[in-house]
C-alpha cells in the first residue's frame, strides 16, 4: 500500500484506465459551453464535447475547480495517512493551482500536501503525473517523487500544432500579435509551453505537411537517436495527419514506447478542434 | 554645389540609361538627383558663408535625402568631406583635397562590401589624384580640372572592372553621376553660373570665383542669390498638391490643364496616375491655379510657398530662418530637381505606376505611406518596418506582424529619411527593417544608424526574402536569435521574378529583346520569350528541384486569371509533390513573383 498518493487536475488529460489502474486522484475543472456546465472529462468525455463545440455558436469556456473541491479530495487522503502530491495545471494558464494551495491551508496543520504547479498542460504534465503514480505504487517516498517529477518536468520537450490560434487568443491564452499570424498563408503555428507555463509561438509552419516536418526535425535536434516515450494527444478530426505523423516520427525517431491519447474538452476548448499535442520524454 | 547638383539633375535621365540590368528599374540618376537635390535644399533654407557651416548642412540634407544605393554613398562622401571642413571658414586647394579624401574613407567604411568598377573607384583614383595635385598647384579651377579628368579616366575604366558593364557597354551609372557633379562644380568656376533657369542674374558685383586664389565653392553660392534681384522672380508661388479625382469630376485632360497653368506659371511638372494627378508649378496667380485644379477633383497636400518672400529672407543671413520650411520649398533649385525627376524614366506614362509609387515624391515624405497598424504601439517588444510594393503584398507582410509597410521597391525607393520616420514612428524596444530590396539596404542601414533605439536591417532582397523571414521572425524570442533565424530563412528561399525587359539586351546568355518577359532566377537571367506564361513556365522549371514541397506565386499587375489558372494547373501536373499556393500581390512592373524555399 502506497503511502504516497497522487492527485491532478482533469486537464493533464490522463484516460480513465489508467487514471484507475495507477489509483491517481483526480479533481475536474468544469467546461460551460451552450449554457451547461460539465464536469471536465467526467461529464463530458472529449468525442461528446467537440460533437457539441462543431455544433454551438459561442465559444466554450472553463473554470477552474473550487477550493472546497480539492480540499474534500486531500481531506480524504490525508485521513487515510497518506502524504499527497499534487500536481496541477500551469499556474499562468488557470487559477487551479491556486484553488488547491488554499485548499491545502485549510486543511489541519499536520496534513501533509505537497501542491506543484507543473508550468505544463494536457499529457506535458500528465507524463508527470503518471511517472509519479508508477514510483508512488513501487513505494517511493514523497521526497523522490517530487524529485523525479521536477527533473521530468525539465528535461521533457512538447510540442502543439494548432488549426487556428483564434482559439487560444479568444481565450487569452497567447499574445494577441501571434494571433494575427496565420491568418492569410495558410500557416500553421508550432507553438510550446516555456519554463514559466505559458504558451508561445515556437515555430510557423507553412501547410501540415511543412509542420510535421519540422516537428520530426525538432524531435530530433532534442533526442538525438536517445530511446523515448512519446505520447501524442488529438483531438477528433486528425485521424487521417495522425497516421501520417506518427508514421513519420517512428521512422525518424528512437520510440521505444507510444501511446496516443485524447485532448479533453478544458484544453480542446482553448485550443480549438484540430489540435495534435506532442509530448517526449527519454525512456 | 548648385552647379553640381543642377549639372546631374539635367543628366539624370542619361545615368539612368546606364543602369545594366533591362529590367524597369534604371533608377540610378534619379536616387542621386533626389539625393543631391535633399541635400542642396537643406543647404538652400539654412545657407552660411563658412565653409565648414555649409558642408554640414548639406551633409545633413544628403544623409536625410539619401535613396538608393548610389545616394547612400554619395551622403557618405560628402559626409567625410563635411568632418574634413568643419569649423573652417574657407576652403583651399590641400584642404578640399584632404576633404576629398576623407570623404572616401568614410564612403568605403560605410560600404560593406565595397566593389570596385562603381562610384567608389571614381570618388577614390579622383581623390588620390587630387591630393597629388595639390602639391603642384594651389589654383582651384586647375586643380578641380585635374581631379575631374582622372574621375572620367577613372570612369572609363570600369568597363574593365566589372565584367556585367563590359558585356553591356556602358560605364558605371553611379560613377557617372559623381562625375557629372565634379563637372557641375567646374563649370561653375569656369563660369560662375550655377544655372538656376527660373531666375536671372542681375548685376555682377561679386568677382568670379575663379580670380580668387582660394575659393570655396559652397559660399559662392550664397554670393551667386544675392546676385539675383528679389523681384525679377516673376512666378514667385512655388506650388505643389495632389488632385483625387472624383468620379463625378470632369474628365482630366493633361495639355488642357497645363495650357490653363501657363498663362500665369512656369515649372509646370503633371504627374498623372489612375486617380491622382500630382502638380507642381511656379504660378503668379495661385487662387486660378487651385481653381482650376478644383474642376478635377478634391485638392489635398497643398503646399504654397512664396519665394520673393523666401529670397529676401535669404538676403538677409543674421535673421534666422523662423520655422524649419520643409525641404521641398527650396524655390528655384527645387524646380530643376523636380523637373528632372519628372524627365526621369521612374516616370515614364507608359507604365502603370502604383498609387504608392507616385505619392512617394521626395516633397511629401514618408507620411502618407506609413500605415501604423494601430494595434501594436504599446511599447511592444519588437516592431517591424518592411518595405515593399503592391496592396496584396503589403497585407501579406500585416497578417505576418509587420507594423509598417513603406512603399516603395523598383523605380522608387525610399530615402534614409522615410525609413528613419517609419522607425520612429513605432516604440518598440528593437525594431527590425526589412528592405526587400537589394538597392534599398544601404539607406536602411543609414536609418539604423541615426535611429535612436536599436534597429536590426535585415538585408532582404525581394519581396519572397522578406515573407520568409517574418515567417521565421518569433516575438518572444532573443533579438540575436531572431536575427539568425530570419537570416538563415531569408537565404534559404529561391526568388522567381517575370517582369518586361526595357532594351535589347544579351544577358547571362540570354538573348533579351525590348518588350518581352524575361525570367530572374535570384541575380540571374534564365528565361526570356514573348509569352508570360512560357517565361513563366520556364522559370518554375528553373526554382524548382527534386526536394522542393511549395512554391508560392503573387500576381502583379499584368498577370491575368486565366494565365494564372494555366500556370497552376501546368505546376500540379508536371510537380504532384509540390505544393501551389497562389496570392494577389499586387506589384507593379511585375506580373508574377515566385518563391520556392529551399
Amino acid at each position: 500500500m502506497a503511502t504516497v498518493a497522487i492527485v491532478t487536475d482533469s486537464t493533464a488529460d490522463i484516460p480513465l484506465a489508467v487514471r484507475e489502474e495507477l489509483d491517481i486522484a483526480m479533481v475536474p475543472l468544469k467546461v460551460i459551453i451552450g449554457g451547461e456546465t460539465y464536469l471536465d472529462n467526467i461529464e463530458l468525455t472529449p468525442a461528446q464535447f467537440y460533437q457539441k463545440l462543431t455544433r454551438s455558436n459561442d465559444l466554450a469556456k472553463s473554470s477552474q475547480p473550487s477550493p472546497s473541491d480539492f480540499f474534500e479530495t486531500f481531506k480524504k487522503l490525508t485521513e487515510q495517512g497518506k502524504s499527497v502530491v499534487c500536481i496541477s495545471l500551469s499556474s499562468v494558464l488557470s487559477g487551479t493551482y491556486q484553488s488547491a494551495l488554499i485548499a491545502k491551508s485549510m486543511l489541519d496543520d499536520d496534513a501533509d500536501v505537497t501542491v506543484i504547479d507543473s508550468r505544463s498542460a494536457s499529457y506535458g504534465y500528465g507524463l508527470l503525473v503518471v511517472a509519479a503514480a508508477k514510483l508512488a505504487r513501487e513505494g517511493a517516498d514523497k521526497t523522490r517523487i517530487i524529485e523525479e517529477v521536477k527533473r521530468m518536468r525539465a528535461s521533457m520537450k512538447l510540442y502543439f500544432l494548432v488549426d487556428t490560434l483564434e482559439y487560444l487568443q479568444k481565450g487569452g491564452r497567447i499574445g494577441k500579435a501571434s494571433a494575427l499570424i496565420g491568418t492569410l498563408l495558410n500557416i500553421k503555428p508550432i507553438l510550446s509551453i516555456d519554463d514559466e507555463g505559458y504558451v508561445y509561438s515556437f515555430e510557423k509552419a507553412r501547410g501540415q505537411k511543412r509542420a510535421f516536418g519540422r516537428i520530426a526535425e525538432l524531435l530530433e535536434e532534442d533526442f538525438k537517436g536517445d530511446p523515448i516515450e512519446l505520447i501524442i494527444a488529438k483531438t477528433p478530426g486528425f485521424e487521417d495527419g495522425l497516421a501520417e505523423l506518427s508514421g513519420l516520427l517512428k521512422s525518424r525517431l528512437n520510440i521505444i514506447q507510444y501511446t496516443e491519447t485524447e485532448i479533453g474538452p478544458v484544453i480542446g476548448a482553448h485550443a480549438g478542434p484540430g489540435t495534435l499535442g506532442l509530448f517526449a520524454t527519454r525512456a | 554645389m548648385f552647379a553640381g547638383a543642377e549639372k546631374l539633375s539635367r543628366n539624370a535621365e542619361r545615368v539612368n540609361a546606364l543602369n545594366v540590368f533591362p529590367v524597369p528599374d534604371g533608377d540610378t540618376g534619379t536616387n542621386m538627383n533626389l539625393t543631391m537635390s535633399a541635400g542642396v535644399a537643406e543647404l538652400t533654407n539654412k545657407p552660411s558663408d563658412e565653409v565648414g557651416r555649409a558642408a554640414e548642412v548639406l551633409s545633413k540634407g544628403l544623409l536625410m535625402g539619401a535613396r538608393g544605393n548610389s545616394g547612400v554613398i554619395l551622403s557618405q562622401l560628402f559626409r567625410g568631406f563635411s568632418r574634413a571642413v568643419a569649423g573652417s571658414k574657407d576652403l583651399n586647394v590641400p584642404m578640399f583635397a584632404g576633404a576629398l579624401q576623407q570623404g572616401v574613407d568614410t564612403a568605403y567604411k560605410a560600404v560593406v562590401k565595397p566593389v570596385e568598377g562603381t562610384i567608389l573607384t571614381v570618388a577614390r583614383e579622383a581623390a588620390r589624384h587630387g591630393l597629388l595635385a595639390s602639391r603642384r598647384t594651389q589654383d582651384i579651377v586647375e586643380w578641380l580640372g585635374e581631379v575631374h579628368a582622372k574621375a572620367l579616366e577613372t570612369l572609363a575604366r570600369t568597363q574593365e572592372m566589372l565584367p556585367v558593364l563590359k558585356q553591356v557597354g556602358v560605364v558605371d551609372s553611379g560613377g557617372q553621376g559623381l562625375v557629372y557633379i565634379y563637372e557641375g562644380f567646374l563649370d561653375y568656376l569656369h563660369t560662375g553660373d550655377s544655372a538656376t533657369p527660373a531666375v536671372t542674374p542681375a548685376a555682377s558685383a561679386t568677382p568670379t570665383p575663379a580670380a580668387k586664389p582660394a575659393v570655396s565653392p559652397v559660399p559662392a553660392h550664397a554670393s551667386a542669390q544675392s546676385k539675383i534681384a528679389t523681384e525679377s522672380i516673376a512666378f514667385p508661388y512655388d506650388m505643389e498638391f495632389f488632385i483625387h479625382r472624383l468620379p463625378a469630376s470632369t474628365p482630366f485632360h493633361e495639355r488642357a490643364f497645363r495650357q490653363t497653368l501657363e498663362r500665369d506659371g512656369d515649372s509646370i511638372i503633371l504627374i498623372e496616375d489612375d486617380n491622382i494627378v500630382k502638380v507642381h508649378v511656379h504660378s503668379r496667380r495661385p487662387g486660378d491655379v487651385l481653381n482650376a485644379a478644383l474642376t478635377y477633383g478634391e485638392i489635398t497636400h497643398i503646399h504654397i510657398l512664396n519665394m520673393q518672400e523666401q529670397h529676401r529672407d535669404l538676403l538677409q543671413p543674421k535673421a534666422e530662418q523662423p520655422t524649419g520650411m520643409p525641404a521641398v520649398a527650396a524655390g528655384a533649385t527645387y524646380a530643376e530637381a523636380a523637373s528632372a525627376v519628372a524627365a526621369a524614366p521612374a516616370f515614364d506614362p507608359k507604365v502603370d505606376y502604383s498609387l504608392p509609387g507616385v505619392v512617394n515624391l521626395p516633397s511629401i515624405a514618408a507620411s502618407p505611406e506609413t500605415e501604423p497598424n494601430p494595434d501594436v504601439h504599446e511599447m511592444a517588444e519588437y516592431g517591424v518596418v518592411v518595405v515593399s510594393v503592391g496592396e496584396g503584398n503589403a497585407e501579406l507582410f500585416r497578417s505576418l506582424g509587420v507594423d509598417i509597410v513603406l512603399s516603395g521597391g523598383q523605380s522608387m525607393n525610399p530615402s534614409t529619411e522615410d525609413l528613419l520616420g517609419a522607425i520612429q514612428s513605432l516604440t518598440a524596444q528593437h525594431i527590425y527593417v526589412l528592405p526587400n530590396n537589394p538597392n534599398i539596404i544601404m539607406a536602411a542601414k543609414q536609418a539604423a544608424e541615426l535611429a535612436e533605439r536599436p534597429v536590426t536591417v535585415l538585408p532582404t532582397r525581394t519581396i519572397p526574402q522578406g515573407l520568409a523571414a517574418m515567417l521565421a521572425f518569433q516575438e518572444n524570442d532573443n533579438d540575436a536569435a531572431n536575427t539568425a533565424r530570419m537570416t538563415k530563412a531569408a537565404e534559404r528561399v529561391v526568388t522567381g521574378q517575370v517582369t518586361q525587359a526595357v532594351r535589347d539586351t544579351n544577358m547571362d546568355g540570354i538573348e533579351i529583346k525590348d518588350g518581352h518577359y524575361i525570367g530572374i532566377k535570384d541575380k540571374t537571367i534564365v528565361a526570356s520569350t514573348p509569352s508570360l506564361e512560357a517565361t513563366c513556365r520556364t522559370l518554375s522549371a528553373e526554382l524548382l528541384d527534386t526536394d522542393s514541397d511549395m512554391i508560392t506565386v503573387l500576381t502583379g499587375e499584368g498577370a491575368d486569371p486565366d494565365t494564372t489558372e494555366r500556370l497552376s494547373e501546368w505546376l500540379a501536373q508536371q510537380y504532384p509533390d509540390v505544393e501551389v499556393e497562389v496570392h494577389e500581390g499586387g506589384q507593379p512592373l511585375y506580373p508574377y513573383l515566385f518563391a520556392v524555399e529551399k
